[in-house]
C-alpha cells in the first residue's frame, strides 16, 4: 500500500489541487443543504432557524410544471452532451489529420474564441439577427421579398437555435481535451498501422476512436451528474426573462426558479431546488456507472 | 510503458475535467450560508454621554450607479470634514448598482455584512420581508438618545407606521412631498396634431394618440415599450375603485383593497372583467403595432428613445415626469411633454406612503449609536443636508431668486453630482430648482384635490404561512404576466382563463384567505387605536 502510494507520488500531488477544490467547495458546504429544510432567518443563522421539513419543496410542485421543466432540462442536456461530444471528437480528429501547422493553429484559435464571449453578448447578437422589425435575418428576407419570420414567437425553432449556439460556443474549447488525448496516443501504433497499409479512415476508426473511448466515458459520466442543472446563462440570455411564448420548449428548472425567487429572495427554497438537482444527478451518475460497468467494466468510474 | 502513460493521462484529464466542471458552478447547496447568530445585541451603550473619541466609519447602503466623475468624492470630503468635527464619524456610501438591483440589495442584506445605515422602501424594497428575516436592528431605545432631533420631529403616528412586530425598524421619510403615482407621458405637440386638445384622461384617448403616431410619424414607434414593467396596476387605478396594498406577487399585483371606503376587504381584479378588459385592450394595441413585434425581447431604453424622438410615449411616475419634462423641452423643443396620471380617470389616488423612502440600521452594525448620530446630522443639519443632496454651492448649483440654478460653465459630464439619498429628505431644507418643471404644481394641485389618506401604513404582511404559495404565484405572474400585458399571449380570453387557473393551482385561495385574515386583524387594530 505504502509502496504504491510512494510510486504514484507525482500523480497524487498533481491531483491535489482538484482534491482541495472539492473538499473546500463541495464537501465542506454540504451541511448547508440543511438550508432546504428550514425557514431561514438572517439573524438566527442556519441552525437557529425554524425547521419546516419539506415545506420548501412545495412551490416546485404547486403549479404542476415540474415534470415539463425536468423534461426540458434533461432533453437540453442530453442534446448538449451528445452533440457536444460528437462535434468535439470530430473536430479533434480532424485537427489531428491537419498537416499544415499554421492552419491548425489559426483554426484552433478561431474555434476557441466564442468560448470567451459572454452569453449576455451572445444574447444581444442573437436578438440583432433574429428580431422581427430590425433584425438582420428578416431584413435579408424582406429584401428578397420573402415573408419575414417571427422568430421570437415560434417555440418550435428554439431548441435548434439554443443547441446550435451551444455547439458554436463550446466545440472549440471541448475539443482540446480530445485533442490532448489523441496526442497521448503512442505514435508507434499509428506508424505500424500505416506500414500495414491502413488508410486514414481505417486509422481513425480502428485506432483513434477506440483510444478516445475512456475519455469519452469519463466526460459523459461527469456531465451526467449535472444533467438536471441547465445551462441557465445561455438560455436566459437567448430567450429573455419575459417571453413566455417560448417557454413550452425553452423553460428549464433554473429559469423557472429564477422567475419564482427573483423578486422574493427565499434562500431556503433556492437550496431546496439545488438539493433536488443534486440528488437527481447523483442517482443518474450511479445508474450510468452501473450500466457502464455491465457493458465495459474497465471503463467505469468506480 | 504505455500503461503508465495511459494512467497518467487519465489522472490528468480527470483533474482537468473536474476543475472545469466545478468552475461552471454547481455550488448552490448553500455555500452562501454562514451569517453568525450574533444579532443586534450591541446596543448596551449605558451611560449618558456618548464616547466619540474614536473615529468610526459609518457605511450607508444606497441604490444607484456609483458616480464616476470625481465630484461625489469632493462633496463627501466636505461632508466628512463636518462629520469629523461634530461627531468624529466618517461616512461612506455603498452603492447598489441598478443592474439587478433587487437581487443585489437583498443579497447585501442577507450577507451579514455590518452595514450601518440602509436605504429602505416598504413598497419597493421589500422592507417588511427583510425585517421579518431579521435584517434590521430595532431602534426604539436608540432613537431618543442618539437621534434626538429626528426622534422629536417625526410624529408618533409616523413612528407607529415604522414598526414591525411592535418595534421600530426604520426611520420614515415622512416630511418630504413627492408623488410616485404612475402615468403615461405623451407628447403634447403630437397630441394636438391628432386633435386631442384636452389633457388625456382615459386609455381610449391614449389609444387614439398612439394610432395617430403610428400613422403619421414613420420614424417613431408609438410606444417603444419594454416588458420590464406592466401597466396593469395603472389600468386597475383607472377603471376600478380598488387600491393597492403593495402585496408583492411578482410581475403583476394580484391583491387589492376593495375601495378607499372599504380598504380592509381584499379582492382581486384578476378574477373579474377588469383583467380581461386589460388583456383585450393590450392585445388590440399589440395587433395595431403600437410597439415592436418582439416587444418581449426588446431591451431598448424607452426613455432614451422618447428623448431622441423615436418613441411617442413613456411610462413612469410623477416625480420622473417633473424633471423629464425639462429635459424634453431641451432635447425635443416644442414637444410639450404631458402626463396622463392613471388616477385622473376617476380620481383614484392614495397619498404617498411615508415609508416609500427611509433608513434602517443594519442588524449587524457595529456602531449603531454613531450611525444614528450621523443620520441625525444628515437629516437635520442644513449645511450637511445641502451638501449631500445638492453638492457644493458654486460648483453644482447657485442660488438665484431663491431657486437653485446651474452655475455658469456647468458641464453635465464633469460637474454633475448625485448621492441618491432617499432615506430622509425634508421639505424644510429643500430649495426649488429650475431643473423641475415649473408648472408641475398644477399636476400636484390636481392630486391634492382627490387624494385619499394611505390606509395600509402599518400593515406588514407576514408571509411565512404561505411562503410556498407566494413563490409559486410569483412564478406564474412572471411566466404569463409579460405576454398578457403586452398582447402576445394569443387569444386574450383564453390566456386570461389559463392565467386564472394557474394562479388557483399555485395556491391563490390559500394566500387570499391568509391575507384577509391578517387584514381583519389589522382592521381591528386600527379601529381600536381610534
Amino acid at each position: 500500500m505504502l509502496a504504491r502510494l510512494r510510486s504514484n507520488r507525482t500523480l497524487l500531488i498533481m491531483c491535489l489541487p482538484a482534491i482541495a477544490f472539492f473538499v473546500v467547495f463541495a464537501y465542506l458546504p454540504m451541511p448547508g443543504a440543511y438550508m432546504a429544510f428550514i425557514q431561514f432567518n438572517y439573524s438566527d443563522g442556519i441552525f437557529g432557524s425554524k425547521f419546516v421539513g419539506l415545506d420548501n419543496f412545495r412551490f416546485l410542485v404547486l403549479t404542476g410544471d415540474l415534470w415539463r421543466l425536468t423534461f426540458n432540462t434533461i432533453a437540453y442536456n442530453i442534446a448538449f452532451i451528445l452533440f457536444g461530444n460528437v462535434m468535439q471528437i470530430l473536430v479533434a480528429v480532424l485537427m489531428n489529420e491537419l498537416r499544415l501547422k499554421w492552419f491548425r493553429k489559426v483554426s484552433q484559435t478561431l474555434m476557441f474564441l466564442p468560448y470567451f464571449i459572454s452569453v449576455v453578448l451572445i444574447g444581444l447578437i442573437a436578438y440583432n439577427i433574429l428580431s422581427y422589425d430590425f433584425g438582420l435575418l428578416n431584413s435579408v428576407l424582406r429584401s428578397l421579398d420573402i415573408e419575414p419570420v417571427k422568430t421570437y414567437s415560434d417555440p418550435t425553432i428554439w431548441p435548434f437555435i439554443i443547441v446550435l449556439t451551444f455547439l458554436w460556443q463550446s466545440t472549440g474549447y471541448g475539443s482540446i481535451i480530445y485533442f490532448a488525448a489523441i496526442m497521448g496516443l503512442d505514435s508507434e501504433v499509428v506508424e505500424a498501422s500505416e506500414i500495414d497499409g491502413a488508410n486514414a479512415f481505417q486509422r481513425i476508426y480502428y485506432i483513434i476512436l477506440p483510444w478516445l473511448k475512456p475519455t469519452f466515458i469519463i466526460l459523459l459520466l461527469f456531465s451526467l451528474g449535472g444533467i438536471l442543472k441547465g445551462n441557465f446563462g445561455l438560455i436566459y440570455n437567448l430567450v429573455g426573462a419575459n417571453n413566455s411564448a417560448l417557454y413550452p420548449t425553452t423553460d428549464i428548472i433554473e429559469t423557472f426558479v429564477f422567475r419564482a425567487l427573483m423578486t422574493n429572495f427565499n434562500f431556503s427554497q433556492g437550496s431546496a431546488v439545488g438539493l433536488y438537482q443534486s440528488v437527481f444527478g447523483f442517482g443518474i451518475v450511479m445508474l450510468a456507472n452501473w450500466l457502464v460497468r455491465k457493458i465495459s467494466p474497465e471503463n467505469s468510474l468506480f | 510503458m504505455s500503461k503508465v502513460k495511459k494512467a497518467s493521462f487519465l489522472v490528468l484529464s480527470t483533474a482537468l475535467t473536474l476543475s472545469l466542471a466545478a468552475c461552471s458552478g454547481n455550488n448552490n447547496n448553500g455555500s452562501s450560508a454562514s451569517s453568525s447568530p450574533d444579532s443586534g445585541s450591541s446596543s448596551s451603550a449605558g451611560s449618558s454621554d456618548v464616547d466619540t473619541s474614536k473615529l468610526v466609519k459609518i457605511s450607508y447602503l444606497v441604490l444607484g450607479d456609483k458616480p464616476t466623475n470625481g465630484q461625489f468624492e469632493k462633496v463627501m470630503e466636505k461632508v466628512n470634514a463636518l462629520m469629523k468635527e461634530k461627531i468624529n464619524v466618517e461616512l461612506e456610501w455603498q452603492w447598489i448598482e441598478w443592474t439587478d438591483w433587487q437581487t443585489k440589495y437583498n443579497l447585501a442584506l442577507a450577507s451579514g455584512e455590518p452595514y450601518d445605515l440602509i436605504t429602505i422602501g416598504t413598497d419597493w424594497l421589500d422592507t417588511w420581508a427583510n425585517a421579518q428575516r431579521g435584517a434590521f436592528m430595532p431602534l426604539d431605545d436608540l432613537l431618543p438618545k442618539y437621534a434626538p432631533q429626528t426622534w422629536e420631529s417625526v410624529s408618533q403616528e409616523s413612528w407607529q407606521q415604522s414598526k414591525y412586530d411592535g418595534k421600530i425598524v426604520l426611520i420614515p421619510e415622512d416630511q418630504y412631498t413627492q408623488w410616485v403615482n404612475h402615468g403615461f407621458f405623451y407628447r403634447g405637440d403630437w397630441a394636438k396634431e391628432a386633435g386631442i386638445t384636452e389633457p388625456i384622461k382615459d386609455w381610449e384617448t391614449i389609444g387614439k394618440y398612439l394610432q395617430y403616431v403610428k400613422d403619421n410619424k414613420p420614424d417613431a414607434i408609438p410606444w417603444d415599450a419594454t416588458t420590464s414593467e406592466s401597466v396593469w396596476d395603472g389600468f386597475v387605478t383607472s377603471y376600478t375603485d380598488e387600491i393597492n396594498p403593495s402585496i408583492s406577487t411578482g410581475y403583476l399585483p394580484i391583491f387589492y383593497g376593495k375601495s378607499i371606503d372599504d380598504p380592509y376587504t381584499i379582492t382581486s381584479p384578476v378574477y373579474d372583467d377588469t383583467f380581461l378588459n386589460f388583456a383585450t385592450m393590450m392585445k388590440d394595441w399589440a395587433d395595431k403595432g403600437y410597439w415592436r413585434e418582439d416587444v418581449l425581447n426588446n431591451k431598448n431604453n424607452t426613455r432614451d428613445a422618447l428623448q431622441a424622438g423615436l418613441s411617442g410615449m413613456d411610462q413612469h411616475h410623477s416625480q420622473t415626469f417633473s424633471t423629464l419634462r425639462v429635459q424634453m423641452d431641451k432635447k425635443q423643443p416644442g414637444s410639450e411633454l404631458q402626463m396622463f396620471p392613471f388616477s385622473r380617470t376617476r380620481g383614484n389616488l392614495l397619498s404617498t406612503l411615508i415609508t416609500h423612502g427611509g433608513t434602517s440600521v443594519g442588524a449587524h452594525s457595529k456602531n449603531p449609536e454613531r450611525a444614528l448620530m450621523a443620520y441625525d446630522l444628515i437629516r437635520n443639519d442644513e449645511e450637511i443636508y445641502h451638501l449631500i443632496n445638492y453638492g457644493i454651492e458654486g460648483v453644482q448649483y447657485e442660488i438665484k431668486d431663491g431657486k437653485r440654478v446651474l452655475p455658469e460653465g456647468y458641464d453635465e459630464t464633469n460637474d454633475s453630482f448625485y448621492s441618491d439619498f432617499w432615506g430622509g429628505r425634508v421639505d424644510k431644507f429643500e430649495i426649488p430648482t429650475d431643473q423641475v418643471w415649473d408648472q408641475i404644481g398644477t399636476l400636484y394641485q390636481e392630486y391634492d384635490s382627490y387624494k385619499k389618506p394611505y390606509p395600509y401604513g402599518q400593515f406588514a404582511f407576514d408571509k411565512t404561512p404561505v411562503d410556498a404559495e407566494l413563490t409559486a404565484i410569483n412564478q406564474v405572474t412572471g411566466e404569463m404576466g409579460p405576454a398578457i400585458s403586452y398582447g402576445k399571449a394569443g387569444d386574450p380570453a383564453q390566456a386570461v382563463e389559463e392565467f386564472r387557473n394557474k394562479l388557483k393551482q399555485a395556491g391563490y385561495d390559500k394566500v387570499m384567505a391568509e391575507l384577509q385574515k391578517q387584514m381583519d386583524a389589522y382592521k381591528a387594530m386600527v379601529e381600536s387605536q381610534g
